[in-house]
């Protein structure tokens, strides 16, 4: 067993993709024995590029790989007449069941909330998907794109004069199997303390729009509404091209700054003019300024600016690679990128713990499970003998 | 109902987003959470931002921000430079379950509140701190702003149209994030203390938990050596896959062809035959290959049409569209409405403010619901409440504090920031537009007597 926060606690996971798996692996990553039910074809993100070495084979999706840590598999199809049977023997002293299907899939297969509340009382069923379990909009489809346009994230991201933008990859997805995994504990914290179950239900959309500063707050206190902004070139807080990526730049709080102590640091003397050193005047002659700017940053380097700034106590920032966040020397210094043995592909460097516990540590136990890697483990200790497990696996049930 | 967290006491001493945010949702669902600031230093949210942009009066108890990030708390002010609000802070934290900073390690030694020093008053305390970059380690000291540690995390790299540099969210987005992973874990820290009796001490890196939802292009490099480019809105696995433009001012759609299917109900909604029939196009390989053509044929369709009618029609047919909201379309969003999503708020008379709705959160609990609504403190409106009440000083002890300025309730060196008019901020294009009748429409919206 392990030492972690959630030691004991135990997780029947029907999540797939992304939102619900990020939730479930930050339980099993902090302890929870999580049980990943996978339909016979398995989860569609062992499907998820990139690949291992571009290899495309099912046990080699990178993101599956992260996903799917200290978890154990077992294969249930649940539309078959003992699927569901499984599930419930299964259920029994279960303490959560983790599940991200389009709303009413559930229910489709008789198991929706009441009937497995009836049958375990104690339990926390937990759902994430697009837009809720309820609502009008309950069944309208989605991907991360469309959940940042209807998140409220979309319209005020990217370029004045260009389409909106989302961020890279899936951010929405993340965002809400964090969300997933806090309400799924608050509730197991419930039933620590009562033994009453309950139903946990995390919108993905809503994860977006609950995350937004000053976006409908501006309507409501002046009926302004917020948009992308143009692309002011002499704000000094834009982030600035330098020689070898960029920066963004801070010189200071607002008012406070003051200008003469920008031009010594920045050591650019051309500054120095009367057209530049109150805020009215600057945003008179932002394009000059800018010019200026630009040309000053283009002869920076990146790591060097960013080093004197936090001398002085501004708080700058560098824009970093893939490969330069996995070498930035904080982030070693933190231990945070951990060597992860996987039996058929060696030795991968994973992202580790997002935060750290001094107590209750985050761990991998074993990496992500192959398809049905504990079909004959979990089944063997509800009593299914290996004669069984053969009916089972022959009649397309596990 | 009480919410899950009754009973649990948290001392915040947050600012701006990354804690507080984390800590609202805490006091959302039950917990005591106490809001520490103090007079001396005036929290930027409580002077931007504000109700009607007006900064006469008490403006600092007007705040747009403030109020978003604080609801459900308490607030208390102590001069922590002095030894009596230090004095006051190690009282509390005797009988307090969390402690939630955001400040640097450098500050936060210097106020004698490290975990070591927490326990001694309290063994089984919880200490989270939320850092730009971790608490320990060489960068611990380095301050952060959102942008910084969405750029150091890895995301902002990849975020950004295809032919261009990377593009920054307007929003503090890692702040966010940071908050969201505080929930998790200091949920995680309360279980691990039901089971053992033990506190602990969390160190959150607002550029870990970045990192840690960006796996695909991270593994890609330490995996595979390479370095994932800027796409702008594609998908490597989907087209079309894009935001279009639409009938209005700046008005667009978000549309995701994620199987043939979908390609042939996104054919007829368009009522473009021809486009079906095209072999070229047939298959998820074909639209990828002809991405940039099918992308310029769809934004020459989708113009015509409203957006909100387009997705809804898209959405018939089974085709992922999302109309790209603003501000309005979310607050009189028909489906967030019937899920009860925005919480109208009643403030605290002397504002002066009518009731408004906010943000909720992104879960329902079916047995331990949210508690109902209670706007942001006034500064140090919970002062003599909690002196009195939880440390039991005495109305002279208390009016001692307040005399020496260790407790107050207005800013020593009040200064509101006025925004320009809304003519001009629409005129230099900080906003798309301002509507004259928000006011009523925000009323009737969500049934607000005048």
């Amino acid at each position: 067993m392990s030492s972690g926060a959630l030691a004991g606690v135990k997780i029947i996971d029907l999540t797939h993709h992304i939102a619900g798996p990020y939730a479930t692996k930050l339980l099993a990553d902090f302890g929870a024995d999580v049980l990943k039910i996978e339909r016979p074809s398995g989860d569609p993100a062992r499907r998820l590029p990139p690949f291992y070495h571009d290899q495309p084979d099912s046990g080699k999706s990178l993101p599956f790989l992260y996903l799917n840590t200290n978890k154990r598999s077992v294969t249930l199809n649940l539309k078959s007449e003992t699927g569901p049977a499984i599930l419930f023997e299964l259920l029994a002293d279960a303490d959560a069941l983790v599940e991200n299907f389009a709303p009413g899939v559930m229910a489709s297969l008789g198991l929706d909330d009441a009937t497995l509340r009836a049958h375990n009382p104690r339990l926390v069923m937990a759902s994430v998907s697009n837009f809720g379990q309820t609502g009008p909009w309950r069944d309208y489809r989605a991907t991360d794109l469309v959940e940042y346009a209807l998140g409220g994230l979309m319209y005020i991201f990217g370029a004045y004069d260009r389409e909106p933008l989302k961020h890279a990859l899936h951010q929405a997805q993340f965002k809400a199997g964090t969300n997933l995994a806090s309400a799924t504990l608050m509730a197991l914290y419930h039933q620590r303390l009562t033994g009453a179950g309950q139903r946990v239900d995390v919108s993905i959309q809503e994860s977006l729009a609950s995350a937004l500063r000053d976006v409908t707050n501006n309507y409501t206190y002046t009926g302004a509404v917020r948009r992308r902004q143009p692309n002011h070139t002499g704000d000094l807080t834009r982030l600035r091209a330098v020689s070898d990526g960029y920066v963004l730049p801070n010189p200071g709080i607002g008012a406070s700054l003051n200008w003469q102590t920008l031009v010594d640091f920045l050591e650019a003397p051309e500054l120095d003019d009367p057209r530049f050193d109150n805020a009215s005047a600057r945003l008179e002659n932002a394009a000059a300024l800018g010019a200026i700017l630009d040309d000053i940053f283009a002869a920076k380097r990146k790591q060097e600016i960013f080093q004197a700034a936090h001398e002085k106590r501004f708080i700058y920032g560098v824009i970093d690679s893939p490969q330069e966040t996995v070498d930035n020397p904080q982030i070693q210094a933190r231990g945070y990128y951990v060597p992860v043995e996987h039996p058929d592909l060696g030795e991968i460097t994973f992202p580790g713990a997002p935060f750290l516990m001094s107590d209750s540590p985050w761990e991998v136990r074993a990496a992500a499970p192959r398809l049905g890697e504990h079909n004959a483990a979990v089944l063997g200790e509800q009593g299914y003998s290996a004669q069984d497990l053969a009916y089972l696996r022959a009649s397309e049930v596990i | 109902m009480a919410g899950p967290l009754e009973g649990i006491r948290i001392v915040e001493m947050g600012q701006l987003i990354a804690i507080p945010s984390a800590m609202k949702w805490l006091a959302d669902m039950g917990a005591q959470v106490i809001r520490l600031e103090s007079v001396q230093r005036l929290e930027s949210y409580r002077t931007d931002s504000l109700y009607h942009n007006d900064v006469d009066g008490e403006f600092w108890n007007r705040g747009a921000n403030f109020y978003e990030q604080n609801r459900n708390k308490l607030g208390l002010t102590l001069d922590l430079t002095r030894d009596a609000g230090r004095a006051t802070l190690r009282d509390l934290i005797a009988i307090t379950d969390v402690f939630a900073e955001n400040f640097t390690p450098r500050v936060i030694r210097n106020f004698g509140l490290e975990y070591e020093n927490l326990r001694q008053i309290r063994p089984d305390i919880i200490m989270v701190s939320s850092t730009g970059y971790g608490f320990q380690g060489p960068w611990a000291n380095f301050g952060a702003t959102g942008p910084a540690t969405e750029g150091a995390g890895g995301l902002a790299y990849l975020t950004g149209y295809k032919d261009g540099g990377p593009v920054m969210s307007e929003i503090p987005y890692t702040d966010y994030t940071a908050g969201e992973h505080t929930v998790t874990a200091v949920m995680l820290a309360l279980m691990h203390r039901l089971n053992t009796g033990r506190g602990q001490f969390i160190d959150i890196s607002q550029t870990q938990t970045c990192s840690a939802t960006i796996p695909e292009a991270l593994l890609d490099w330490t995996v595979n050596g390479r370095v994932q480019e800027r796409v702008g809105n594609e998908d490597p696995a989907m087209s079309p896959h894009g935001c279009y433009p639409c009938a209005g001012d700046d008005r667009w759609i978000a549309i995701a062809v994620d199987c043939d299917d979908a390609w042939q109900s996104l054919c007829r909604v368009m009522r473009r035959p021809d486009w079906a029939a095209d072999a070229r196009y047939a298959d998820a390989l074909g639209r990828i290959r002809y991405r940039a053509e099918l992308d310029k044929m769809l934004a020459f369709e989708t113009r015509a049409h409203d957006n909100h009618e387009l997705m809804a029609r898209l959405q018939a047919a089974g085709v992922a569209a999302g109309a790209v909201m603003d501000s309005a379309d979310l607050l009189f969003n028909e489906h967030l409405k019937e899920r009860r999503f925005y919480e109208v708020v009643e403030h605290h008379p002397d504002t002066g403010m009518p009731p408004l709705p906010y943000a909720g959160r992104p879960w329902k609990l079916s047995g331990t619901p949210a508690i109902p609504p209670r706007p942001a403190p006034l500064m140090g409106e919970h002062n003599r409440e909690l002196l009195a009440n939880l440390l039991g000083r005495t109305d002279d002890e208390i009016a001692a504090l307040e005399a020496a300025q260790i407790i107050g309730s207005a800013p020593l060196a009040p200064r509101g920031v006025r925004r320009p008019s809304l003519d001009e901020q629409v005129r230099q294009g900080r906003m798309q537009r301002y509507d004259t009748d928000y006011a009523q429409r925000v009323r009737q919206a969500f049934n607000i007597a005048e």
